[in-house]
């Protein structure tokens, strides 16, 4: 084996397919992309070379921040609601005397395979400041807290990640449940016999013994909510006005609304750097853990 | 060993450098040489047509055209290839990988681009060009001719426009006098609707466009040039009327005229709203006078739209909410047989105008027709030919620039949702101005 394994030609041949189908499917993307925002281009004539002029207009744009706010809350939500719940829940279910622990898996399995358009929608009747029943509920708990969900500019960025974190709350809780199940039972039994209640138990043994599902769970949940755009497209269209748009929203308009490639370009690039950035500083959180 | 190594390193850096090198290749669409139109003697020119045909609307007039183009150019054999609602993404693509179909039909924003990519051929010195244009309807020119002087598709349709429809029945329930003429009366209606448990306006404004139409209505009645007025260079600040525009739209808002939802209605829910009768008006183009009558009857009627005073409602209530800006069927110049597809473009849309004139009893088409309205033509489609348009002032003006359109669509609807001001909205749509028209 060691023989076939040395000989680095063959290996580098056998590679190829894979590397050109790498190159061509992402790679070339990519480097198109950084290409073109160097551009004034329509996505039809031929480009005009602008050089920095797309990043700088970018920078002076008003919809970067409000995309860049967006994103943020929405990473929040996504990383509280689903990493926080999906954590005491991987860990209840964990439990061998919880009765019913299989149905309960499955049910929260259940909203990932839902169609996104599908649990828009109903999210959106849930919503209505009539007649949804969000509204009827607090109406209903006697609390004076109705509220426009969808249309209000501040809230409805909330509103519509709560119903991300909803949906795929379920994807990371079986990751975290995954990642409990491969924590040693020993470990966690020898600090119940010294005297750890099962939830310190869990904070001290099991939870810093997940520390790379979490990072991997933490680095799904903050890139999703950067580049988050279908459920702000099917609920609110971006609105009211642009105070629901994300950075992929813009690369949405400026590309197909306004036939401003180069310039969604641009910000594509910055997408993908401030996912790079995010990606890295879990990285760099959860390890010095690791090495503290 | 070595040398098989650096052999192998050659060929990947080679084939990655073919790769990265031909990403900066060209666009390869408007490289197309148009070949000769090749209506070979005796046989038949295959015409590829992308156009609209999803519904009773669209495909009426086309295969009426279709038909009628067998009569008179039997060698053409029209292959249709249905055009989807995308705003024109599955076109663009057709122009970028170089597969333009023959004849197209399109909006001026597309327009606009593939003039620019020369992905449409230039009618301006075709001789059917000169007889379209010779064949138009008063009126209508800006349909055809573009801003900058080009011919580049013949339209079917006439300058569309916007009407405030009302529920007569509801009115006269709740006791609100005809026709509302000012934005008080109009707002004091509004508050006596939402008493009696009506919706006093459904408007689908989940798309910015009908918000942007409504301001718009509101802006005409003190320049009748509409948005157009903003696209000329040096206007950096947003003029009188269109502050009071802004103003008449926060007051209408703070009556509750709009439902509390209006920023995430499609259409499908404000129409309904409006033909069950829970809402006593609705906003929308002329084009909704056939499913108003249909579902309606004679319960439904549309207004003008009110101003700020009665005075200058009756001075400013013939101009009319609605822009000329060109479209229709285009002609790739990269077309095999451009020259018998520019007869068929302009063919095709003065036969869809006919049909729509004929039996679907509409008044705005681009093309004159001599043919007799063969069907029943709804009572508010009466009105409209023989009040509205013999009397038309003038008609908004095209704004074409598409970041000042924008940057109205986006406020205008931000207009919609409580606590949104006039102030912010006039400080939002000057730093577009001033970016844009500096």
């Amino acid at each position: 084996m060691n023989k076939y394994l040395g000989n680095k030609p063959a290996l580098a041949l056998f590679l190829l397919p894979a590397l050109l189908l790498y190159s061509v499917i992402l790679i070339y993307p990519v480097l198109q992309t950084v290409l073109r925002s160097f551009y004034d281009w329509d996505g039809l004539s031929t480009a005009t070379f602008t050089g920095l002029a797309n990043y700088r207009e970018l920078f002076s744009d008003p919809l970067l921040s409000t995309s860049l706010k967006n994103g943020l809350l929405f990473a929040i939500v996504l990383a509280v609601f689903q990493i926080g719940l999906g954590t005491i829940l991987a860990l209840v279910c964990a439990n061998p005397q919880i009765r019913g622990r299989k149905l309960l898996k499955t049910a929260y399995f259940i909203p990932v395979v839902l169609s996104v358009t599908v649990v828009c929608q109903l999210w959106i009747a849930m919503y209505d400041p009539t007649n949804g029943l969000v509204n009827k509920l607090f109406e209903l708990l006697h609390i004076p807290y109705r509220q426009n969900w969808l249309s209000s500019p501040t809230q409805s960025i909330i509103a519509i990640a709560f119903v991300n974190a909803w949906q795929f709350m379920g994807y990371q809780f079986s990751l975290l449940y995954a990642g409990v199940k491969a924590v040693p039972e020993d470990y966690f039994e020898a600090a119940t016999i010294d005297g750890c209640g099962k939830w310190r138990a869990h904070f001290h043994v099991t939870l810093p013994l997940m520390r790379e599902t979490f990072k991997f769970c933490f680095t799904i949940a903050i890139t999703s909510g950067i580049g988050a755009f279908v459920q702000m497209l099917i609920m609110t269209n971006g609105g009211p006005g642009t105070t629901n748009y994300t950075l992929t929203f813009m690369i949405y308009r400026y590309a197909f609304m306004e036939s401003n490639y180069g310039y969604a370009c641009a910000v594509s690039v910055l997408l993908v750097m401030i996912s790079l950035v995010a990606t890295l500083v879990i990285n760099k959180v959860f390890d010095r853990g690791q090495n503290a | 060993m070595i040398i098989q190594h650096k052999r192998l390193s050659a060929l990947m850096i080679t084939l990655s450098m073919t790769l990265l090198l031909s990403a900066c290749g060209g666009n390869t669409a408007s490289d197309n040489t148009p070949a000769a139109d090749t209506a070979a003697e005796g046989g038949t020119v295959k015409i590829k047509v992308y156009a609209q045909h999803f519904d009773d609307d669209t495909k009426g007039p086309f295969d009426y055209a279709v038909e009628e183009l067998k009569k008179e150019m039997p060698e053409v054999e029209i292959e249709l290839d249905p055009a989807v609602q995308d705003g024109y993404q599955k076109l663009k693509t057709y122009a970028a990988t170089g597969n333009m179909p023959d004849i197209y039909f399109t909006d001026w924003a597309t327009l606009q681009t593939f003039a620019k990519s020369k992905n449409v051929e230039l009618l301006d010195d075709y001789e059917t060009t000169a007889e379209y244009k010779k064949n138009l309807n008063p009126g209508v020119e800006s349909r055809l001719v573009a801003p900058d002087g080009h011919v580049y598709a013949y339209p079917d349709t006439g300058i569309e426009f916007q009407l405030i429809y009302y529920n007569k029945t509801i009115f006269d329930k709740v006791g609100i006098a005809t026709p509302i003429k000012t934005i008080d009366e109009l707002a004091a209606a509004a508050v006596k609707l939402n008493a009696a448990g009506y919706v006093p306006m459904s408007i689908f404004a989940k798309e910015k466009w009908i918000s942007a139409a409504f301001y718009n209505g509101l802006v005409t009645r003190e320049e009748s040039q509409g948005f157009g007025a903003l696209g000329e260079q040096g206007m950096t600040e947003l003029p009188q009327p269109f502050v009071t525009a802004a103003e008449q739209l926060e007051q209408l808002q703070q009556a509750k005229l709009f439902d509390a939802n209006a920023t995430n209605t499609n259409y499908d829910q404000a129409s309904s709203q409006f033909y069950q009768g829970k809402s006593a008006m609705f906003v929308n183009g002329q084009w909704e006078i056939y499913s108003a009558a249909e579902k309606l009857g004679d319960q439904v009627d549309w207004m003008y739209w009110p101003a700020k005073d009665e005075a200058t409602y009756e001075a400013s209530k013939y101009y009319i909410d609605g822009a000329g800006a060109p479209q229709g069927y285009a002609v790739s110049p990269a077309s095999a047989n451009k020259e018998t597809a520019v007869k068929v473009a302009a063919f095709l849309a003065a036969k869809s105008a006919e049909y729509k004139y004929t039996q679907l009893g509409s008044p705005i088409i681009s093309p004159k027709t001599d043919k007799p309205i063969a069907s029943d033509v709804p009572v508010m489609m009466q009105r409209v030919a023989n009040e509205l348009l013999p009397n038309a002032k003038e008609y908004a003006k095209l704004l074409s620039n598409t970041q000042i359109q924008n940057a109205i669509n986006d406020n205008a609807q931000n207009m919609l949702v409580d606590g949104f001001t006039t102030d912010k909205f006039t400080e939002n749509l000057n730093r577009t101005l001033e970016k844009e028209n500096k």
